[in-house]
This record gives C-alpha cells, structure tokens and sequence, in this order.
C-alpha cells in the first residue's frame, strides 16, 4: 500500500469509528429517562381497602392491568396540587397527540379523606380529563397503602377551615401487575413525562 | 382553569401621599376554586414605593369569608404549605406572591362572584384596596 493510500484508510478508518461512536452513545442517550428514577423489581402495592371517586369498593387490584400516574394531595391545595395534576395531564395530552401507546391513567389519592369525600374527588379528577381515577376513604386504610412505597402524608395543624396536609410530592409510575416501577421527583415538568414515559411504559403482556 | 384579574383601581388615600400610593399591586391572577372545592388561590405583585418598611398582616374581602397569606414549600420531595403571619415589603422594593410560594389563599367564596376587591392591612391601618375585574381564561 502507498503512503497515500495508508493516509487515506486512515483517515476513513477514524471516520467510520467516531460516526459508530456517535451513534452508539446518542443511541444510548436517548434510551435513559431523563427524571425518573428506575427502580428494579419494586414493591407490589400493598393490601388495602378504598374507595374510587365513584363510591365503589377498591383493593390493590385496581392498579393491575394498566399503567398508572400516581400522585398524592388534597384537594384544599390550592396551588402543588393542581399544577402539578395540569402536569400530568398536559403531558399525557402530548403523549395521545404524538400516538404514544400506552398511555398511562392519571391516579390522584387524597391524603386528606376527612373534607375529600368521594363526590368532591369525582368533580376534582373530572375536571382534569376523562379517565382519571380518584381514590379516597379511610385513613388507617390509606396508610396501608402509602407506608409500602414510601409516600409520607402528616395533617399539619390548623383551625377547622384552613389545616393543610403535608404530603409527599413524587409521582410514581405502577406497572400493570400492580407493583412500583419508577418514581418522578420534584420538580415536574410536562418535557420530563413527555420524554420518559415511553421509555418506561413498555407493551406488557 | 384560572381567573385572571385584569383591572386594579381605586387606591385609598389613607396612606397615599403627593407622590402616589405606598403600595402598588401589579400582574394580579386568581385562580378559580376547583370543582368540589371552595379554596383557591391568587396571586399578584406588590411594591413598596415608600421610604417606610410595610408589613402586610391581614387580607380580607368582601367576596370571601376567610382570606390567609400562606406559603407552598417543595423540599426533599415533601410538599408543606403554611400560613405566613405576615407579609414584609421592604421599601422601593417589590415582592411577588406566585405559583409554589406564597399565595394569597382565598376561602369561603361568597356565589357567583364577578369583581373581587382585596383590602390589605398593615396593623390597623389600611394600605389599600383593590378592585377587579375577573375574566376566564383557558387550562
């Protein structure tokens, strides 16, 4: 081979390398989630007894069979609250118009089931979007199902009207056989749904 | 789903003086109450134009029954909110009350509202009031 020719092969040679370089690692990039945190074999939600913003009678078994957008407040939260469901739902909007599939259910769960009776959690996660869910009821039984995937909630005193709740704020994502796959820490933001929930909610069979 | 409210007028006089009101509220956004619910939550700017510091201590308003200054907190994941006893205004200086801080909590909403008028106090003395006019906007 002439110097010329060893130049050139060379020279292509780096070429070609730094392009399946490039690829590998955009690649790469593009597959992590950008927010979430992953967790490997989460926990299955705990046994509990609840009710669905309907009045019916739920278990553990409504978050089988879907993906679930789970996140935990009050409805007298006039501010984290429901910017943070506008969040959720906004992205899910994205999600449906760019044909994602599937797309996950947004949960909201009172952490205050005193003043959130099932018909003020009809109207609240109605007025998000068709298809939410809303899960209030008694409070020992709430705690069962919180206490197992680390959602904290404590009633902070305050007179009869006003109390607030303090209440974690991570959103979880649940798989379709009921257990914690993944969690979103604050802050929210609609681009980071946007781009790591088809990553993270995989077809399931 | 929130109201925006468009118009501040009538200052009251009580503390203004030839070079214009001590305290001027700017870019004022209530939020509607969700449905099911009866609290919201508004949101504005306020601005010291005295030489005198100006604390805030009670907001009340005709349209509501039970109005408190309150603040949301996100730390370590955990979401608080607080009612804050009072709000301090340095002078020439200004303090925006926002989304995911303090707010204006608005409580026991009278029906059917269409203006609403916000009276702050410093102690006794009433700094001023507001009157608005709401209009509906979009999510």
């Amino acid at each position: 081979m002439s110097p010329r020719n060893l130049i050139l092969a060379i020279v292509l040679g780096t070429v070609m390398a730094v392009g399946i370089w490039a690829a590998i690692n955009l690649q790469r990039t593009k597959a992590q989630p950008m927010t979430a945190t992953v967790l490997n074999a989460g926990p299955e939600i705990a046994a509990f007894s609840l009710l669905d913003h309907d009045a019916n009678s739920i278990d553990a078994s409504v978050f089988k069979g879907q993906w679930d957008l789970v996140f935990f407040g009050f409805t007298n939260c006039p501010d984290i609250c429901p910017i943070t469901l506008q969040i959720l739902s906004a992205a899910k909007r994205q999600l449906s118009e760019s044909g994602q599939s599937p797309l996950p259910r947004i949960v909201f769960v009172s952490v205050d089931p005193a003043r959130d009776t099932t018909d003020t959690m009809a109207q609240y996660v109605n007025a998000f979007g068709a298809g939410n869910l809303g899960i209030t009821g008694d409070i020992e039984e709430l705690r069962k199902l919180t206490s197992g995937i680390g959602i904290y909630f404590e009633k902070h005193d305050g007179d009869d009207e006003s109390y607030s709740v303090d209440h974690s704020a991570v959103v979880i994502l649940i798989d379709p056989d009921g257990r914690l796959h993944s969690l979103f820490g604050t802050p929210h933001a609609i681009e980071n749904f946007v781009h790591d929930l088809p990553l993270l909610m995989k077809p399931w069979t | 789903m929130k109201i925006f409210l468009l118009v501040l007028t009538g200052l009251l006089s009580s503390c203004s003086n030839e070079s214009g009101p001590p305290l001027v509220a700017t870019d004022l956004e209530l939020t509607a109450a969700m449905p099911g619910t009866s609290t919201s939550a508004a949101y504005l700017t306020l601005t010291n134009n005295s030489d005198e510091l100006i604390r805030i201590t009670k907001v009340s308003s005709p349209q509501y029954g039970l109005i408190e200054i309150h603040e949301s907190t996100v730390e370590g994941d955990i979401a608080r909110m607080r009612q804050v006893s009072e709000l301090e205004i340095n002078p020439h200086q200004s303090v925006r009350l926002q989304r995911g801080g303090i707010h204006l909590m608005m409580m026991q909403p009278m029906a059917n509202i269409e203006n609403v008028t916000l009276n702050l106090y410093d102690g006794k003395l009433l700094l001023m009031s507001m009157r608005t006019k709401p209009a509906v906007a979009g999510n």
